[in-house]
């Protein structure tokens, strides 16, 4: 176990002198100052607005992180032949798989933590422009964040999972963005199809929704914005069940990966 | 126990429309603990493939191997081997020091001497300067010295090169020449693939040629020197004129007599030896020819 | 090998696990948490690029589905808060978005009408429609009932009646209401309208909530007719509802759609415990009173 935590030292420590990285860290940055200028655009909802402004900016750029990096890390190695190094010294295949991923993960939970805080303060200044209904529950707005970072973990470990099969890049970077997209809508679909206006639709069709359904990732469970946005009460099981969902799913996942690198030759 | 122990590898490939490689087919061989075993072959005749299977990264179709006695399935395998994939490529990013500490810590070195362990490693190969600075600036020669760098570091018994010389200028190959006989002097195992016979004439206990994928000797290479002399050339001067006089390994004797008995000065005798080149090139052939 | 078989079937079974409770919480979760939030259309322009209509069409489909699950919900009886504001707003930003989505002014004139009396924040958005979707004599002709139903302008609805009538050549229907606009009586107005509107939208979800409302409608209207009839015969006001029953006015009290009762107030006129909506609770104690 503790080769899984050289791995992913080694992750982390690449990551943090990438320079695409650097790029994007310095592109968020300057988001987060605009936000208390853009959220003057709503008359009555500055401080909404700006709680919205900040989520979507942290989920957007955490899920372009997730792809890009689940997807390249396993790639690179195997494509430029990294891996005949790595594994070349006494490492197991499942350590070096789980040290990328937490290297991955870390990163992305570091990058979340540096946000956090910017936010916080970009949300209170844009707080003190008009007085909102509700005050902010920041409790909220950490869970909304923290959602966003679990669903990232989990797109992580999908884009490492079609990076093990695959040789090209095209696999694990769209096929990502597609389970991402279908992830994200399968409960409104399921719930679409268990209401009385899907009647018409055939039953086979029906059938073969419900499986997508339980077998893709239900990324709206990891959507706690609303409650973030309009300070609305945040019940237990709101957060219990990403959690426990992220982590099982995630595992699964990964599990997977584990099964196909193992059996992969690394020529 | 065997450093090495290979016993009827055989490795088959499914390429598109499902049409097989067959890479490997039966290749037996086994190292004891201090030789130097060139494997010798053509391009694309399975010396990476077989590398590649010893070291855990292919799996074989058939047939087992072992390091120290280990299953190369097992990463415990590799405990005791440094290995030098060909032309390796590293994440490069990182700096060279970066990447050393974490081979160390895979192999468990204490904390304590890594950094002693890193720097004398690389002042041996000569990059003592460049630790600091990001391996995507360096050279390719550089790049395959720090390859064998990362695979010393852990001071194992048994070393697996994967065309250590590739890359590299004329300094660079006398470095590693140098470097495989001190290893040698120590007592370490070392098996290098290569397709230049001169490496192997210097520094090698024994060599294998590997056609087509199938190991079609393992010779000493002392022996094989020595069973290749055909005959001598003999120099002497005559009337102040330098002349030769090539004779065959059973007329030599006879010839010195009657040029001494002649009170001809000879001047110096040069053994005519079919060298390691020939006997690869005709084996080549041979094993060709037979398929 | 079976460590990493048994560490698969844990896997397996933990997903299962938590999986179909995960599903049922989000299946139970308030509408106003599924239908989310939507920023202003200011900010969203700025992000969303070129996709628009894509964004608006999203909403509008949004809002319709959740309005659907509610009417579904009601009609089993079920009481859940109506999140008319999220949704009319969301509305709002679907055409500020693409002004040319015709489910959205369609729907804003079916569900935001009669269930919130928001008829004059609806009769804005229509307005603003018509200066894209010029072709659409629908527009002016809801502006135009609205102002007369639900405003009692009569004036407006005469202007955009005939704007109604222009842009639809000379449709016979346009002249016909607004004749009523004039002529008819309230409930009259109103009825003929929702008939017309449920035989001439697609759509099952706002078919069934024009039919509701119609069938609400004329309910009241029949009990209101039998009132009539008893002040004529008796010179007075009924003290119960009942009464109406027991003297032969009506065969029977008719069901409320909305799941309410009928009853007199102290004007001596029909009113529903239901109000005609789904909102029950604080809105309609207020508006008891």
């Amino acid at each position: 176990m503790v080769h899984t935590l050289f791995v992913a030292r080694l992750t982390l420590n690449a990551l943090g002198r990438d320079r695409v990285l650097h790029t994007l860290l310095g592109v968020s940055l300057v988001l987060l100052c605009l936000v208390p200028a853009f959220s003057l655009f709503s008359m009555r909802q500055v401080q909404e607005l700006a709680v919205t402004l900040v989520l979507s900016c942290h989920a957007l750029l955490l899920i372009f992180l997730a792809i890009f990096l689940g997807s390249s890390t396993l790639w690179r190695d195997l494509e430029r032949r990294h891996t005949s190094l790595i594994l070349g010294l006494p490492l197991s295949r499942s350590h070096y798989l789980l040290g990328r991923f937490f290297g991955v993960g870390l990163f992305l939970l570091l990058f979340s933590l540096c946000y956090a805080l910017l936010a916080v303060i970009a949300v209170s200044v844009s707080a003190t422009f008009y007085e909102a209904d509700r005050p902010v529950i920041w409790m909220n707005l950490l869970a909304a964040l923290g959602g966003d970072l679990l669903k990232a973990w989990l797109l992580a470990a999908v884009a490492f999972l079609f990076s093990t099969f695959s040789t090209s890049l095209f696999l694990p970077l769209f096929g990502t963005l597609a389970i991402y997209s279908a992830g994200s809508a399968s409960q409104e679909v399921y719930e679409y199809l268990n209401s009385d206006f899907s009647s018409q639709i055939s039953a086979g069709v029906r059938w073969l929704a419900e499986i997508f359904y339980w077998i893709l990732p239900n990324l709206t469970l990891f959507d706690l914005k609303t409650q973030a946005v309009y300070s609305l009460p945040l019940d237990i099981p709101a957060l219990i069940y990403p959690f426990i969902y992220g982590f099982v799913y995630t595992s699964l996942v990964l599990w997977g990966a584990e099964f196909f690198l193992s059996r992969r030759d690394l020529v | 126990m065997n450093a090495i122990e290979a016993t009827g590898l055989k490795k088959v490939f499914r390429g598109k429309k499902m049409q097989r490689v067959e890479a490997l087919k039966e290749v037996t061989f086994s190292l004891s603990k201090g030789e130097v075993f060139g494997f010798l072959g053509p391009n694309g005749a399975g010396k990476s493939t077989t590398i590649k299977v010893l070291t855990g990264q292919i799996r074989a179709s058939s047939g087992e191997a072992f390091l120290w006695g280990q299953p190369v399935s097992h990463p415990s395998s590799r405990q005791n081997l440094g290995y030098l994939p060909e032309n390796p490529s590293f994440p490069d990013t990182l700096t060279a020091s970066d990447y050393l500490r974490f081979v160390g810590k895979v192999f468990s070195l204490p904390q304590g001497e890594l950094q002693g362990k890193i720097t004398s490693v690389l002042s041996r190969l000569e990059l003592d300067t460049t630790m600091k600075r990001p391996i995507r600036g360096f050279s390719k020669g550089m790049v395959q010295r720090l390859g064998l760098a990362q695979a010393l570091l852990a001071d194992p018994d048994l070393l697996i090169l994967d065309e250590p010389m590739s890359g590299l200028d004329p300094l660079g190959r006398a470095l590693v020449k140098d470097l495989i006989s001190e290893l040698r002097q120590k007592g370490k195992t070392i098996f290098f693939s290569t397709h230049i016979t001169a490496d192997v004439e210097q520094v090698c206990d024994r060599v294998g040629i590997i056609v087509g994928g199938r190991l079609q000797c393992v010779e000493p290479v002392e022996e094989l020197l020595q069973e290749g002399l055909s005959g001598y050339r003999i120099y002497y001067r005559k009337d102040g004129t330098m002349c030769e006089l090539p004779a065959a390994r059973e007329d030599f004797p006879r010839e010195m007599e009657t040029l001494l008995s002649q009170g001809i000065e000879v001047d110096r005798v040069e053994p005519q030896r079919r060298d390691l080149e020939t006997f690869f090139l005709e084996t080549v052939e041979r094993a060709r020819y037979e398929n | 090998m079976m460590k990493r078989l048994f560490l698969l079937v844990c896997l397996i079974v933990f997903y299962g696990v938590i999986t179909v409770p995960a599903s049922r919480y989000l299946l139970d979760r308030p509408v106003a948490l599924k239908l989310g939030y939507t920023p202003s259309s200011e900010a969203i322009k700025l992000v969303v690029g070129d996709q628009k209509l894509l964004l608006a069409e999203s909403l509008v489909i949004k809002v319709l589905f959740y309005f659907g699950s509610l009417v579904e919900k009601s009609m089993n009886r079920v009481d859940i808060p109506p999140e008319y504001y999220g949704m009319f707003k969301t509305l709002k930003t679907a055409v500020m978005l693409d002004p040319y989505n015709q489910d959205a002014y369609y729907f804003a004139q079916a569900a935001f009408t009669w269930e919130v009396g928001h008829a004059e924040d609806v009769n804005k958005m229509l307005i603003y429609g018509m200066e894209y979707r010029d072709w659409d004599m629908l527009l002016p002709f809801f502006v135009g009932f609205n102002a007369a139903y639900f405003l009692k302008d009569y004036e407006m609805a005469a202007i955009y009646t005939r704007r109604a009538a222009e842009i639809s050549g000379s449709d016979l229907l346009t002249n016909l209401t607004a004749r009523y606009f004039y002529e008819a009586n309230h409930d009259q107005m109103g009825i003929a309208f929702l008939k017309q509107r449920e035989e001439n939208t697609k759509d099952q979800g706002m078919k069934s909530l024009y039919r509701l409302r119609r069938e609400s409608l004329e309910a009241a209207q029949a009990l209101q007719r039998s009132l009539e009839r008893f002040v004529e015969k008796f010179g007075h006001q009924p003290e119960k509802i009942d009464r109406l029953v027991e003297e032969g006015m009506i065969s029977h009290l008719p069901d409320d759609p909305y799941g309410g009762e009928f009853y007199l107030d102290s004007h001596g006129k029909v009113r529903s415990t239901s109000n005609f909506s789904f909102t029950r609770g604080a809105d309609a104690v207020q508006d008891g009173q």
